[in-house]
């Protein structure tokens, strides 16, 4: 049995039309992404045989079937005024990875590095899952900067080869906001002091990993930012339970792909140790917080 | 409820299990629900087919060491809390 599973690839086609206003449409959504805060991220939407994804004042998305299996063919229609990079990353880190987990793939929501030892020799790679603003990026880039490249900053693209994870490179670009990049890199960079996120590019300073690594340990950050310092193993249940609100679903209607994707993840738990992250959100404890996640990967 | 009535696991439910425990997945509602080690074996039971809740109550009371008056009222609770969640349903016997 071939049990290489990645996706990405049924995505191969894509249509970037003019911009457009986001007019009401004519179907209720059958599925919604909303931030801990309550903000709709994400509207999933039927479209006949396929479907149509609105990020509210970015963009829509249409994905049609290409009648190439589990292929579809996108469409964006950006708002106007929409910058491209956003069209760009919602591609990159919202409908790969939904198109990848619908192919059977296994895609979660989370930033990873690659651990390295006193020789620059790679152990492993840890991720972080967490929700949107929960610190993900913030953390890679603390690890990355201590010497640990940082392999993706959003979406989590696991490749299964003879019983081992590979979480594979995604772009070399880490998207920080105004505060996360000035602690991170000092005042080098010209940074707007804006409510997005911005891309710095990987580098001396914030090493990129461009090659795969082993997935040896998973992080799944606490909700409570105020939370003390604190790494506790997650039982094999409740790392499960702890995991499946972060991968990504493009259907949460199609029984079929539900029951093979939670049977993907119950694997995965099955080869990977999983551990609770909580930690405060506060960059004077950010060393600390390193300390300690270093000190829990290389403990057996 | 009573110890007369017959239970099957929901077709809309998927379970794995992790550790000696298990968990179950409604696919329909996308709720998680988790079961220690006597759930789980009560589980097994009822995804081979549907029983009773006599039926594995007698088989429990084989399997571990408690009294059966404990494994009755304990199994009656788990079956509520799952029929109540709509894993499993009710079935004709």
């Amino acid at each position: 049995m071939n049990d290489d599973r990645h996706g990405g690839g049924p995505f191969n086609e894509w249509d970037l039309r003019e911009p457009r206003e986001q007019s009401d449409l004519p179907s209720e959504p059958y599925d919604r992404w909303v931030s801990p805060d309550g903000v709709c991220m994400a509207e999933f939407h039927r479209r006949g045989e396929g479907f149509l994804l609105r990020f509210p004042d970015q963009a829509d998305i249409a994905l049609d079937p290409n009648g190439q299996g589990d292929g579809f063919r996108g469409t964006g229609w950006p708002i106007p005024g929409c910058p491209s990079r956003v069209v760009r990353n919602l591609l990159t880190n919202a409908v790969l990875p939904v198109l990848g987990n619908h192919a059977g793939g296994l895609f979660l929501h989370g930033s990873a590095v690659s651990i390295h030892d006193g020789t620059g020799r790679s152990v492993g790679a840890a991720a972080f899952l967490g929700l949107s603003r929960g610190g993900k990026t913030t953390l890679a880039g603390a690890l990355a900067k201590q010497g640990h490249p940082f392999l993706t900053e959003d979406v989590i693209d696991l490749r299964r080869r003879d019983g081992t994870y590979w979480l594979q490179p995604k772009t070399s670009k880490l998207r920080l906001f105004a505060d996360s990049a000035r602690h991170l890199l000092g005042t080098g960079p010209e940074l707007s002091d804006n409510d997005e996120k911005q891309d710095v590019e990987g580098g001396s300073t914030l090493p990129f990993a461009s090659e795969p690594v082993p997935l040896k340990r998973i992080y799944v950050l606490g909700t409570d930012h105020a939370a003390p310092l604190e790494i506790a193993s997650f039982p094999p249940p409740a790392a499960l339970v702890a995991l499946l609100p972060h991968a990504f679903i493009l259907d949460v209607e199609d029984k079929p792909r539900l029951r093979a994707h939670f049977s993907r993840m119950a694997d995965l738990i099955d080869s990977v140790e999983c551990h609770a992250l909580d930690y405060p959100r506060d960059y004077a404890e950010l060393p600390r917080v390193t300390e300690a996640i270093l000190a829990s990967f290389r403990a057996d | 409820m009573q110890l007369s009535d017959t239970f099957a696991v929901s077709q809309d439910v998927v379970d794995r299990e992790l550790g000696g425990e298990v968990v179950l997945l409604d696919l329909s509602s996308g709720l998680y629900f988790g079961l220690g080690s006597v759930g789980a074996r009560v589980w097994e039971m009822l995804s081979q087919k549907p029983r009773t809740l006599r039926e594995l109550a007698d088989d429990l009371e084989r399997e571990f060491d408690a009294p059966i008056e404990r494994i009755e009222a304990d199994l009656l609770e788990l079956a509520q809390a799952l029929r109540e969640r709509e894993l499993i349903i009710e079935s004709p016997g």
